[in-house]
């Protein structure tokens, strides 16, 4: 097998194996390009996105130490009698902490109020919008599962596979030396514009 | 040209023309997914905010200028013009945020003192990354941001066609179909095996 071989070849596999992803990338960066629209579709239903599901009695205080708040969290969601596996907990004020538990399909905050030691659990409403997004956004390597944060080696390959595509492109590119006068054409009018984006917004 | 040279060749030269924008998103995710590496590289705390300059402003604004009015007429005046927040501080002080990629500012201007206080976010390697990444544009009423989402919505589109072009291009080849299948159907059953079970 020749490199020029071995390199179409790769291009071609590697898209195929990560397609899924490449694809909910893109479909799922319209909602987050065109917020505004899909919020004011939402706010049309007139659904609270949030729904109490309880209320708990909860007498513990929130420790100083950012680095301790996860394990906080997670004993408040012991208190709810939430499992999770995918949970992030976060100092609102100095009297009140969010834990949120999420997965592909399903968002739930817990909020507890220190100074009327209450911990609240709410769900929140199943929105398409936000399942795309969520996808999108989702990895870091913070949750204990390794499953879970086997998905964000999913993301890494992603990126390095975008890189692949990019050199693997130039490579085919470049072997094509008819599609070279109007390939550097569109490479130069796209670096250009990329420039000027970034030292004008 | 046939329908098949077309779409191998729109596929070609909207990769080569989007290749920045896809880049910069590979990298800026990469960023992202790894944020804990650079908080710890940097502590704990946001980037901060640090004085760069100060001056009186003697600028007159219109009888009831709106604060969207008085930050644009700032802006301007400091040749700083472009996508910003703005709103007042309980002191009546205006605060503009401007949403520079590269060094986003504060400007504080205060009624009473006409005093402006110009301020520019520390640099941060990955913060820089994050701002391009999630940069949108068309709210801000400014034409190059306009543009911007613009072209991030030929990069979306994109995505979609190379996406769809490559499955057509996948299956023009007889001798990849087998090898293809199989990394196809792999990707699609890991794909589905996240979104059921995480």
């Amino acid at each position: 097998m020749t490199f020029t071989h071995f390199n179409r070849r790769l291009h071609l596999y590697l898209g195929l194996a990560l397609l899924p992803w490449l694809f909910m990338y893109g479909i799922s960066s319209i909602p987050f390009a065109h917020n505004q629209y899909f919020e004011r579709r939402d706010a049309a239903k007139r659904l609270p996105l949030w729904t109490l599901r309880s209320t708990h009695t909860v007498d513990a205080a929130i420790p100083d130490d950012p680095h301790q708040l996860r394990a906080f969290g997670a004993s408040l969601l012991r208190e709810a009698g939430i499992t999770a596996d995918t949970y992030g907990a976060y100092r609102q004020t100095p009297t009140q902490v969010n834990v949120y538990v999420y997965s592909f399909r399903n968002s739930t905050q817990l909020k507890y109020f220190a100074d009327q030691k209450r911990l609240t659990v709410e769900d929140r409403r199943f929105r398409w919008d936000q399942f795309l997004t969520g996808m999108h956004g989702r990895g870091g390597f913070e949750q204990e599962s390794l499953f879970v944060r086997s998905w964000s080696v999913i993301v890494d390959l992603v990126c390095l596979a975008i890189v692949l595509w990019i050199a693997s492109g130039l490579y085919m590119w470049w072997g094509l030396p008819g599609s070279r006068r109007l390939g550097w054409l569109a490479i130069g009018a796209g670096v250009i514009s990329f420039v000027i984006f970034t030292l004008g917004l | 040209m046939s329908p098949s040279l077309l779409i191998r060749r729109t596929h070609m030269y909207l990769a080569l023309f989007l290749f920045p924008w896809l880049l910069m998103y590979a990298l800026s995710t990469a960023v992202m997914n790894h944020r804990a590496l650079f908080v710890d590289a940097a502590g704990n705390g946001a980037p901060q905010f640090q004085p760069e300059r100060e001056l009186t402003y003697d600028g007159v604004f219109p009888e009831g200028a709106e604060l969207r009015t008085i930050s644009g007429q700032i802006l301007a005046s400091l040749d700083l013009d472009g996508a910003h927040g703005v709103n007042r501080r309980k002191d009546g002080a205006i605060v503009i945020t401007r949403n520079d990629l590269l060094t986003p500012r504060r400007i504080t201007f205060t009624p009473a003192t006409r005093g402006l206080v110009i301020e520019k976010l520390s640099h941060r390697t990955n913060a820089v990354f994050e701002r391009f990444h999630r940069r949108r544009g068309y709210a801000t009423g400014y034409t190059l941001d306009t543009i911007w989402a613009v072209t991030v919505d030929v990069a979306i589109g994109g995505m979609m066609f190379w996406v769809l072009s490559g499955l057509w291009m996948w299956w023009e080849m007889k001798v990849t179909r087998p090898l293809g299948a199989l990394a196809f159907a792999g990707g699609v059953g890991l794909f589905a095996l996240f979104i059921a079970t995480i």
